[in-house]
Protein backbone atom coordinates (compact mmCIF):
# COMPACT_ATOMS: atom_id res chain seq x y z
CA UNK A 1 0.00 0.00 0.00
CA UNK A 2 1.41 3.20 -0.94
CA UNK A 3 2.14 6.06 2.07
CA UNK A 4 -0.63 8.40 1.00
CA UNK A 5 -3.13 5.65 1.00
CA UNK A 6 -2.11 4.25 3.80
CA UNK A 7 -2.58 7.76 5.31
CA UNK A 8 -6.05 8.37 3.87
CA UNK A 9 -6.84 4.91 5.38
CA UNK A 10 -5.52 6.01 8.78
CA UNK A 11 -7.56 9.14 8.49
CA UNK A 12 -10.80 7.51 7.99
CA UNK A 13 -10.20 5.61 10.91
CA UNK A 14 -9.91 8.30 12.82
CA UNK A 15 -13.10 10.10 11.55
CA UNK A 16 -14.65 6.58 12.16
CA UNK A 17 -13.46 6.50 15.85
CA UNK A 18 -14.37 10.24 16.54
CA UNK A 19 -18.34 9.53 15.11
CA UNK A 20 -18.61 6.37 16.88
CA UNK A 21 -17.93 8.28 20.15
CA UNK A 22 -20.03 11.29 19.62
CA UNK A 23 -22.76 9.39 19.74
CA UNK A 24 -21.68 8.69 23.11
CA UNK A 25 -21.51 12.06 24.27
CA UNK A 26 -25.31 12.04 25.95
CA UNK A 27 -24.77 9.27 27.34
CA UNK A 28 -21.41 10.06 28.75
CA UNK A 29 -22.15 13.46 30.15
CA UNK A 30 -24.74 11.93 32.74
CA UNK A 31 -22.06 8.79 33.80
CA UNK A 32 -19.42 11.90 34.28
CA UNK A 33 -22.10 14.08 36.53
CA UNK A 34 -22.64 10.87 38.24
CA UNK A 35 -19.34 9.62 39.34
CA UNK A 36 -18.57 12.77 40.65
CA UNK A 37 -21.55 13.12 42.53
CA UNK A 38 -20.76 9.94 43.51
CA UNK A 39 -17.03 10.61 44.67
CA UNK A 40 -18.48 13.71 46.61
CA UNK A 41 -21.74 11.82 48.25
CA UNK A 42 -19.62 9.01 49.48
CA UNK A 43 -17.17 11.40 50.90
CA UNK A 44 -14.00 9.78 49.77
CA UNK A 45 -12.65 7.55 52.58
CA UNK A 46 -9.77 6.28 51.00
CA UNK A 47 -8.35 9.84 51.02
CA UNK A 48 -7.72 9.87 54.59
CA UNK A 49 -10.95 11.80 56.03
CA UNK A 50 -12.85 14.04 54.87
CA UNK A 51 -14.68 14.21 52.10
CA UNK A 52 -11.90 15.37 49.29
CA UNK A 53 -12.92 17.55 46.08
CA UNK A 54 -11.88 14.49 43.49
CA UNK A 55 -13.30 16.48 40.67
CA UNK A 56 -10.59 19.05 41.29
CA UNK A 57 -7.80 16.20 41.75
CA UNK A 58 -9.15 14.72 38.69
CA UNK A 59 -8.58 17.89 36.82
CA UNK A 60 -5.66 19.10 38.32
CA UNK A 61 -3.42 15.61 37.75
CA UNK A 62 -5.42 15.12 34.80
CA UNK A 63 -4.33 18.35 33.19
CA UNK A 64 -0.35 17.52 34.61
CA UNK A 65 -0.57 14.60 32.83
CA UNK A 66 -1.82 15.42 29.69
CA UNK A 67 1.36 17.74 29.31
CA UNK A 68 3.63 14.60 29.63
CA UNK A 69 2.14 11.65 28.26
CA UNK A 70 -1.69 12.71 27.84
CA UNK A 71 -3.49 10.57 30.50
CA UNK A 72 -6.80 10.76 32.52
CA UNK A 73 -5.75 10.61 35.91
CA UNK A 74 -7.73 9.87 39.16
CA UNK A 75 -10.41 7.35 36.95
CA UNK A 76 -13.32 5.34 36.94
CA UNK A 77 -11.86 2.44 39.43
CA UNK A 78 -11.68 5.72 41.92
CA UNK A 79 -15.09 6.46 41.25
CA UNK A 80 -16.61 3.13 42.35
CA UNK A 81 -13.83 3.00 45.01
CA UNK A 82 -16.21 5.84 46.29
CA UNK A 83 -18.74 4.17 46.66
CA UNK A 84 -16.89 1.15 48.50
CA UNK A 85 -16.95 -0.96 45.49
CA UNK A 86 -13.75 -0.39 44.14
CA UNK A 87 -12.77 -2.30 40.93
CA UNK A 88 -9.49 -1.64 41.78
CA UNK A 89 -7.36 -3.72 39.94
CA UNK A 90 -10.04 -5.51 38.40
CA UNK A 91 -10.71 -2.82 35.81
CA UNK A 92 -6.62 -3.56 35.05
CA UNK A 93 -7.59 -6.89 33.55
CA UNK A 94 -10.05 -5.43 31.70
CA UNK A 95 -8.09 -3.01 30.20
CA UNK A 96 -5.29 -5.56 29.54
CA UNK A 97 -7.86 -7.36 27.67
CA UNK A 98 -9.11 -4.80 25.81
CA UNK A 99 -5.93 -3.02 24.78
CA UNK A 100 -3.89 -6.17 24.36
CA UNK A 101 -1.34 -5.02 21.47
CA UNK A 102 -4.38 -4.08 19.28
CA UNK A 103 -3.88 -0.51 20.00
CA UNK A 104 -0.58 -0.49 17.37
CA UNK A 105 2.97 0.50 18.26
CA UNK A 106 3.77 3.47 19.44
CA UNK A 107 0.84 4.03 21.28
CA UNK A 108 2.50 5.71 24.22
CA UNK A 109 -0.27 8.09 25.10
CA UNK A 110 -3.11 5.37 24.78
CA UNK A 111 -2.96 4.17 28.80
CA UNK A 112 -3.57 8.23 29.34
CA UNK A 113 -6.50 8.81 27.80
CA UNK A 114 -7.86 4.61 28.08
CA UNK A 115 -11.76 4.98 29.34
CA UNK A 116 -14.02 2.37 29.64
CA UNK A 117 -16.16 3.69 26.96
CA UNK A 118 -13.37 3.87 24.56
CA UNK A 119 -11.95 0.44 24.55
CA UNK A 120 -15.33 -0.74 24.46
CA UNK A 121 -15.87 0.68 21.47
CA UNK A 122 -12.04 -0.11 20.25
CA UNK A 123 -13.58 -3.91 21.28
CA UNK A 124 -16.74 -3.42 19.00
CA UNK A 125 -15.08 -2.14 16.34
CA UNK A 126 -12.79 -5.15 16.58
CA UNK A 127 -15.17 -7.59 16.09
CA UNK A 128 -16.88 -5.63 13.40
CA UNK A 129 -13.79 -6.20 11.64
CA UNK A 130 -13.15 -2.52 10.77
CA UNK A 131 -10.12 0.18 10.25
CA UNK A 132 -8.28 -3.28 11.26
CA UNK A 133 -4.99 -1.69 10.13
CA UNK A 134 -5.30 1.55 11.96
CA UNK A 135 -6.88 0.83 15.51
CA UNK A 136 -4.63 3.44 16.74
CA UNK A 137 -6.11 5.88 14.85
CA UNK A 138 -9.51 4.65 15.70
CA UNK A 139 -8.90 5.05 19.46
CA UNK A 140 -7.37 8.12 19.17
CA UNK A 141 -10.61 10.02 17.59
CA UNK A 142 -12.96 8.31 20.11
CA UNK A 143 -10.62 9.33 23.09
CA UNK A 144 -10.67 13.00 21.69
CA UNK A 145 -13.84 12.78 21.84
CA UNK A 146 -14.71 11.79 25.16
CA UNK A 147 -11.98 12.25 27.31
CA UNK A 148 -12.30 15.62 28.23
CA UNK A 149 -16.20 15.08 28.83
CA UNK A 150 -15.37 12.94 31.23
CA UNK A 151 -12.69 15.69 33.15
CA UNK A 152 -15.27 18.47 32.72
CA UNK A 153 -18.48 16.45 33.48
CA UNK A 154 -16.82 15.09 36.81
CA UNK A 155 -15.73 18.36 37.61
CA UNK A 156 -19.27 19.63 37.41
CA UNK A 157 -20.41 17.01 39.34
CA UNK A 158 -18.60 16.93 41.97
CA UNK A 159 -19.54 20.58 42.49
CA UNK A 160 -23.21 20.66 41.41
CA UNK A 161 -23.99 16.81 42.75
CA UNK A 162 -23.94 17.48 46.20
CA UNK A 163 -26.98 19.48 45.52
CA UNK A 164 -28.62 16.06 43.93
CA UNK A 165 -31.04 14.07 46.45
CA UNK A 166 -29.20 10.60 47.14
CA UNK A 167 -32.79 9.02 46.64
CA UNK A 168 -32.69 9.65 43.22
CA UNK A 169 -29.86 6.87 42.58
CA UNK A 170 -28.08 8.45 40.03
CA UNK A 171 -25.29 6.31 40.78
CA UNK A 172 -26.89 3.26 39.93
CA UNK A 173 -26.23 4.24 36.09
CA UNK A 174 -22.92 3.46 36.41
CA UNK A 175 -23.84 -0.28 36.30
CA UNK A 176 -26.91 0.23 34.13
CA UNK A 177 -24.36 2.10 31.66
CA UNK A 178 -22.09 -0.77 31.46
CA UNK A 179 -24.65 -3.63 30.97
CA UNK A 180 -26.02 -1.47 28.34
CA UNK A 181 -22.45 -1.06 27.03
CA UNK A 182 -21.42 -4.68 26.91
CA UNK A 183 -24.59 -6.89 26.58
CA UNK A 184 -24.50 -6.25 22.98
CA UNK A 185 -21.50 -7.22 22.44
CA UNK A 186 -22.17 -10.65 23.96
CA UNK A 187 -22.12 -13.01 20.92
CA UNK A 188 -20.92 -16.57 21.90
CA UNK A 189 -21.66 -19.29 23.62
CA UNK A 190 -18.73 -18.82 25.40
CA UNK A 191 -18.70 -15.28 26.24
CA UNK A 192 -21.86 -15.60 27.94
CA UNK A 193 -20.90 -18.13 29.91
CA UNK A 194 -17.86 -16.54 30.66
CA UNK A 195 -19.94 -13.48 31.79
CA UNK A 196 -22.02 -15.49 33.54
CA UNK A 197 -19.47 -17.18 35.99
CA UNK A 198 -17.58 -14.22 36.07
CA UNK A 199 -20.94 -12.81 37.62
CA UNK A 200 -21.74 -15.27 40.03
CA UNK A 201 -18.15 -15.27 40.63
CA UNK A 202 -17.83 -11.77 41.50
CA UNK A 203 -20.59 -11.49 43.94
CA UNK A 204 -19.34 -15.05 46.15
CA UNK A 205 -15.58 -13.89 45.89
CA UNK A 206 -16.46 -10.28 46.73
CA UNK A 207 -15.82 -10.41 50.11
CA UNK A 208 -11.54 -11.05 49.53
CA UNK A 209 -8.96 -8.44 50.63
CA UNK A 210 -8.30 -5.60 48.40
CA UNK A 211 -10.52 -6.31 45.85
CA UNK A 212 -8.66 -9.51 44.43
CA UNK A 213 -11.94 -11.26 44.07
CA UNK A 214 -12.61 -9.35 40.93
CA UNK A 215 -9.44 -10.56 39.76
CA UNK A 216 -10.17 -14.03 40.61
CA UNK A 217 -13.31 -13.66 39.22
CA UNK A 218 -12.31 -12.42 35.94
CA UNK A 219 -9.93 -15.42 35.63
CA UNK A 220 -12.39 -17.66 36.56
CA UNK A 221 -14.73 -16.60 34.64
CA UNK A 222 -12.26 -16.66 31.54
CA UNK A 223 -11.06 -20.50 32.30
CA UNK A 224 -14.87 -21.17 32.12
CA UNK A 225 -15.30 -19.51 28.51
CA UNK A 226 -12.01 -21.27 27.10
CA UNK A 227 -13.70 -24.84 28.71
CA UNK A 228 -16.67 -23.96 26.96
CA UNK A 229 -15.11 -23.00 23.95
CA UNK A 230 -12.96 -26.61 24.09
CA UNK A 231 -15.96 -28.65 24.39
CA UNK A 232 -17.69 -26.60 21.51
CA UNK A 233 -14.34 -27.34 19.33
CA UNK A 234 -14.82 -30.95 20.21
CA UNK A 235 -18.26 -31.34 19.76
CA UNK A 236 -18.15 -29.76 16.02
CA UNK A 237 -14.35 -32.15 15.09
CA UNK A 238 -16.44 -35.36 16.39
CA UNK A 239 -19.60 -34.16 14.07
CA UNK A 240 -17.84 -33.88 11.24
CA UNK A 241 -15.64 -37.20 11.78
CA UNK A 242 -19.15 -38.60 11.87
CA UNK A 243 -20.06 -37.31 8.78
CA UNK B 1 -17.42 23.95 50.39
CA UNK B 2 -15.37 21.21 51.46
CA UNK B 3 -11.72 21.18 49.47
CA UNK B 4 -10.62 17.79 52.25
CA UNK B 5 -6.91 18.04 51.95
CA UNK B 6 -6.35 19.42 48.26
CA UNK B 7 -3.52 21.67 47.72
CA UNK B 8 -1.48 20.17 51.12
CA UNK B 9 1.40 17.88 50.71
CA UNK B 10 -0.17 15.13 51.41
CA UNK B 11 -3.00 15.91 48.61
CA UNK B 12 -0.22 16.49 45.79
CA UNK B 13 2.03 13.13 46.52
CA UNK B 14 -1.92 11.42 46.49
CA UNK B 15 -2.34 12.89 43.19
CA UNK B 16 0.99 12.10 41.76
CA UNK B 17 1.30 8.79 43.47
CA UNK B 18 -2.33 7.87 42.16
CA UNK B 19 -1.31 9.05 38.59
CA UNK B 20 1.78 7.35 38.31
CA UNK B 21 0.53 4.29 39.32
CA UNK B 22 -2.28 4.40 37.14
CA UNK B 23 -0.74 4.92 34.12
CA UNK B 24 2.19 2.41 34.88
CA UNK B 25 -0.38 -0.22 35.15
CA UNK B 26 -2.38 0.21 31.66
CA UNK B 27 0.68 1.77 30.28
CA UNK B 28 2.65 -1.73 30.99
CA UNK B 29 0.34 -4.21 28.97
CA UNK B 30 0.18 -1.73 26.10
CA UNK B 31 4.12 -1.26 26.29
CA UNK B 32 4.48 -5.25 26.81
CA UNK B 33 1.88 -6.22 24.35
CA UNK B 34 1.72 -3.51 21.60
CA UNK B 35 2.65 -4.86 17.70
CA UNK B 36 3.50 -8.50 19.16
CA UNK B 37 1.50 -11.43 17.65
CA UNK B 38 -0.38 -13.27 20.93
CA UNK B 39 -0.30 -16.59 20.87
CA UNK B 40 -4.23 -17.66 19.78
CA UNK B 41 -4.89 -18.84 22.53
CA UNK B 42 -4.08 -15.91 24.64
CA UNK B 43 -6.09 -14.02 22.06
CA UNK B 44 -9.01 -16.31 22.89
CA UNK B 45 -8.51 -16.13 26.38
CA UNK B 46 -8.23 -11.98 26.92
CA UNK B 47 -11.48 -11.60 24.51
CA UNK B 48 -13.42 -13.96 26.84
CA UNK B 49 -11.73 -12.23 30.15
CA UNK B 50 -13.58 -8.72 28.48
CA UNK B 51 -17.45 -10.16 29.39
CA UNK B 52 -16.17 -12.29 32.81
CA UNK B 53 -14.38 -9.13 33.96
CA UNK B 54 -17.29 -6.65 33.55
CA UNK B 55 -19.87 -9.17 34.70
CA UNK B 56 -17.95 -9.88 37.82
CA UNK B 57 -17.26 -5.72 38.27
CA UNK B 58 -21.09 -5.09 37.69
CA UNK B 59 -23.39 -7.56 39.58
CA UNK B 60 -21.88 -6.92 42.85
CA UNK B 61 -22.90 -2.93 41.86
CA UNK B 62 -26.53 -4.37 41.43
CA UNK B 63 -27.06 -6.53 43.86
CA UNK B 64 -24.94 -5.45 46.96
CA UNK B 65 -26.39 -2.81 49.63
CA UNK B 66 -24.37 -1.09 51.48
CA UNK B 67 -21.24 -4.19 51.20
CA UNK B 68 -24.00 -6.97 51.83
CA UNK B 69 -25.41 -9.26 49.16
CA UNK B 70 -29.24 -7.95 49.42
CA UNK B 71 -31.24 -9.28 46.86
CA UNK B 72 -34.70 -8.77 49.21
CA UNK B 73 -33.58 -4.87 48.70
CA UNK B 74 -31.97 -4.88 45.30
CA UNK B 75 -34.86 -6.61 43.23
CA UNK B 76 -35.88 -3.77 41.71
CA UNK B 77 -32.34 -2.87 40.35
CA UNK B 78 -31.90 -6.55 39.10
CA UNK B 79 -34.81 -6.13 37.28
CA UNK B 80 -33.71 -2.70 35.85
CA UNK B 81 -30.74 -4.29 35.02
CA UNK B 82 -32.03 -6.79 33.01
CA UNK B 83 -34.51 -4.62 31.04
CA UNK B 84 -32.12 -2.64 30.43
CA UNK B 85 -29.76 -5.25 29.17
CA UNK B 86 -32.58 -6.97 27.03
CA UNK B 87 -33.40 -3.27 25.75
CA UNK B 88 -29.55 -2.36 24.70
CA UNK B 89 -29.11 -6.40 23.52
CA UNK B 90 -32.66 -5.56 21.25
CA UNK B 91 -31.07 -2.21 19.65
CA UNK B 92 -27.76 -2.48 19.42
CA UNK B 93 -25.95 0.89 19.55
CA UNK B 94 -26.65 3.82 21.88
CA UNK B 95 -26.19 3.95 25.32
CA UNK B 96 -28.74 6.68 26.45
CA UNK B 97 -31.85 5.26 25.37
CA UNK B 98 -31.45 1.97 27.65
CA UNK B 99 -30.24 4.01 30.64
CA UNK B 100 -33.16 5.92 30.67
CA UNK B 101 -35.48 3.20 29.97
CA UNK B 102 -33.31 1.38 32.88
CA UNK B 103 -33.99 4.27 35.60
CA UNK B 104 -37.27 4.52 34.71
CA UNK B 105 -38.11 0.69 35.40
CA UNK B 106 -36.02 0.94 38.41
CA UNK B 107 -37.77 4.09 39.86
CA UNK B 108 -41.12 2.69 38.66
CA UNK B 109 -40.89 -0.21 40.81
CA UNK B 110 -39.82 1.62 43.60
CA UNK B 111 -42.56 3.42 43.25
CA UNK B 112 -45.25 0.52 42.82
CA UNK B 113 -44.17 -1.18 46.30
CA UNK B 114 -43.47 1.77 48.20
Amino acid sequence: MSSSADHADSKAAFKAGVVECLQLIPSYVPFGLVCGVASVQAGLGEWGGGSGCVCVRRFVAGGAHAVSVGRRSVDDRDCLGARGESANGGLQCGDFAAHRGRVAQGAHAVGGVSVDQTFISNEARHQRGEHMEHPLAFYLGCAMMLWPWWVLMNAIGAFAGAKLPSSWQLDFTIPLSFVAMVVPLLKTRSQILAAIAGGVAGVLLYAMPLKTGLIAACVFGTCVGMFVDAMLAKRASSEGAAR
Amino acid sequence: MNWGGFGTLDGWLAIIGLAVGTFAIRYSFIGLLAGRQLPPRFERALQLAVPAIFAALVVPLILFNAGEFNLGARWPHLVAAIITGVFAWWRRGGMLVPLIIGMASLHGLLWLIR
